[in-house]
């Protein structure tokens, strides 16, 4: 694993809020390396620190201190290289399932035809083929972050990253999209760098699942998961390092 | 099974019964409004005319122009007045608004004068204009549209103003360049409100345009009332009064039409 290919290199992040008399450290010292097409992910209570990390790694905020590298280039503010699925119903709610998912290529100013080839291709693969012209109003939460999912793809980032996007699925809907989002990743590799705070999803996901404190978010320990896929989220092997996380995890206030 | 279905069936019924009784009673509350006004006119029929002599003089209405205007002519005029001051109030108020919402500078610049400007009731302008541009069809109009620009411009304002972070977090991740964020994520996250503002709008034109025509107008339905108080004509100021509320009420169907129209994502009833 040791020679894989670094895409994402993160030096030291700091973030700190300004308060009436004092700061708040929300993220503290934090260095990483993401690696070329894996599945990472970053596991902490809720709170702690790591949707600010990301929002960090999207360009929405900026860092008090520390880097940002891509393939070695420093990284700064958004970039269409990085592509996101957010944490709550992100969609556009007066456009239907096609304009939202053309999005990213309408807003670069694709053609008109070969952006929709291409978002229908994505609508296709998250198995939402005959709902290009519903509103986001009419569909049900899964259905909703599928499309959030295909509109992240169809920008086609080289780097996606996921803030809690099943957190607000209900628990059979949250399986599902669990299963659905591995079959997605295998057909259309991408680095994907994917934020929880659900253990379970973490080993059900993760090639490497990075267990964060509680706030200010410090990295705990990187757990490397060579579990095969599909994985079994009652074998025994599986609830061992379920069960090891766990054991170490803080618990969020 | 079976029993279910059938309370399932029940419970379908009922709701039926309920809507019913919903209808009935609003229709009770317009019968019980007649009844009353039947009532008063039985008591006092030297000083208020029953329903049945408004009717009667609505049917010689139909006939006999007041001032060489036909009564369907009247309402036109009135209509005239309220559409094309809409339309001004319409496209100078959503620009405006959307640029003091969206700049904060303009803002900064224009929000204090127009929170001065804003809480004067468009009647007490009526003197300025009637000395600035007499008692002319443009001052009618002016005064409409002054009423009905306020609420347009203060809710597309707001509208702007509280965009949800997540939309133009969403907008800046797909890299949208100003122009596009604005007409294709702030202005229609906004349009809710801005529609609030169209509706309110529609409502006061209405409500406006019947104190311009007191203006010294010589047609409208605003001018059937004034001329009902000064001939001593109590049921034309009656009926000019119902068809107030008739049209008032039409004009917010409309309106509410017209939104469903222009946002067909929502779905709300």
């Amino acid at each position: 694993m040791g020679q894989q290919k670094v895409r994402l290199h993160i030096e030291n992040i700091t973030k700190k809020f300004p308060l009436k008399n004092d700061t708040l450290s929300v993220v503290d010292g934090i260095s990483l390396d993401v690696y070329d097409n894996e599945f990472l992910v970053l596991l902490g209570p809720g709170h702690c620190g790591k949707s600010v990390l990301l929002n960090i790694l999207a360009g929405l905020m900026h860092p008090t201190g520390g880097t940002i590298e891509l393939d070695g280039k420093p990284v700064t503010g958004t970039d269409p290289r990085i592509g996101m699925v957010f944490q709550k119903w992100s969609l556009l709610p007066w456009k239907t399932v096609m304009e939202n998912t053309e999005i990213g290529p309408k807003f670069r100013g694709v053609d008109k035809k070969t952006r929709r080839e291409k978002a229908q291709e994505y609508i296709d693969l998250v198995g939402l083929r005959g709902f290009e012209n519903s509103y986001p109003s009419q569909l049900s939460g899964g259905m909703k972050q599928r499309v959030g999912i295909a509109r992240a793809y169809t920008n086609d980032p080289e780097i996606l990253i996921m803030d809690e996007p099943f957190g607000a699925l209900d628990a059979q809907t949250r399986y599902a999209m669990e299963e659905e989002i591995i079959k997605i990743w295998q057909k259309q590799k991408r680095t994907v760098v994917f934020v929880t705070n659900n253990i379970e999803e973490a080993v059900y996901l993760g090639d490497r699942i990075v267990l964060f404190s509680a706030r200010p978010a410090k990295i705990k320990k990187i757990y490397t998961n060579t579990l095969p896929r599909p994985r079994d989220m009652v074998s025994k092997e599986f609830l061992e390092l379920r069960t090891m996380i766990s054991d170490n995890s803080d618990l969020a206030l | 099974m079976r029993k279910e279905e059938k309370a399932a069936v029940e419970e379908v019924k009922k709701i039926t019964a309920l809507d019913a009784a919903y209808k009935i009673l609003s229709c009770l509350s317009i019968l019980l409004l007649f009844g009353l006004w039947y009532g008063v006119s039985a008591l006092y029929p030297h000083l208020f005319p029953s329903p049945y002599i408004a009717w009667q003089r609505f049917l010689t209405l139909l006939e006999k122009p007041i001032m060489r205007v036909s009564f369907p002519m009247h309402i036109a005029a009135s209509l005239k007045r309220v559409v094309i001051a809409l339309l001004f109030a319409w496209g100078l108020g959503i620009s405006f608004g959307v640029m003091i919402g969206w700049n904060k500078k303009m803002d900064a610049f224009f929000g204090s004068i127009f929170a001065f400007i804003r809480p004067i009731p468009p009647i007490a302008w009526i003197p300025l204009i009637t000395i600035c541009f007499g008692i002319s069809e443009f001052s009618k109009v002016l005064i409409v549209f002054i009423g009905a620009v306020m609420p347009v411009v203060v809710n597309t304002h707001d509208g702007l103003v509280k965009v949800q972070k997540l939309y133009l977090d969403v907008g800046e991740v797909f890299h949208a360049n100003k122009r596009q964020m604005l007409t294709e994520i702030a202005i229609p996250a906004a349009y809710p409100s801005i529609f609030a503002g169209i509706r309110t709008s529609t409502s006061t034109a209405w409500m406006v345009v019947l104190a311009a025509e007191m203006l010294g107008a010589n047609k409208g339905v605003g001018f059937l009332v004034v001329r009902g108080m000064e001939g001593n004509d109590l049921p034309l100021v009656l009926v000019a009064m119902i068809t107030i509320g008739l049209i008032g009420a039409l004009l917010a169907i409309v309106t509410s039409m017209l939104e469903r129209r222009l946002c067909p994502w929502d779905n709300k009833k």
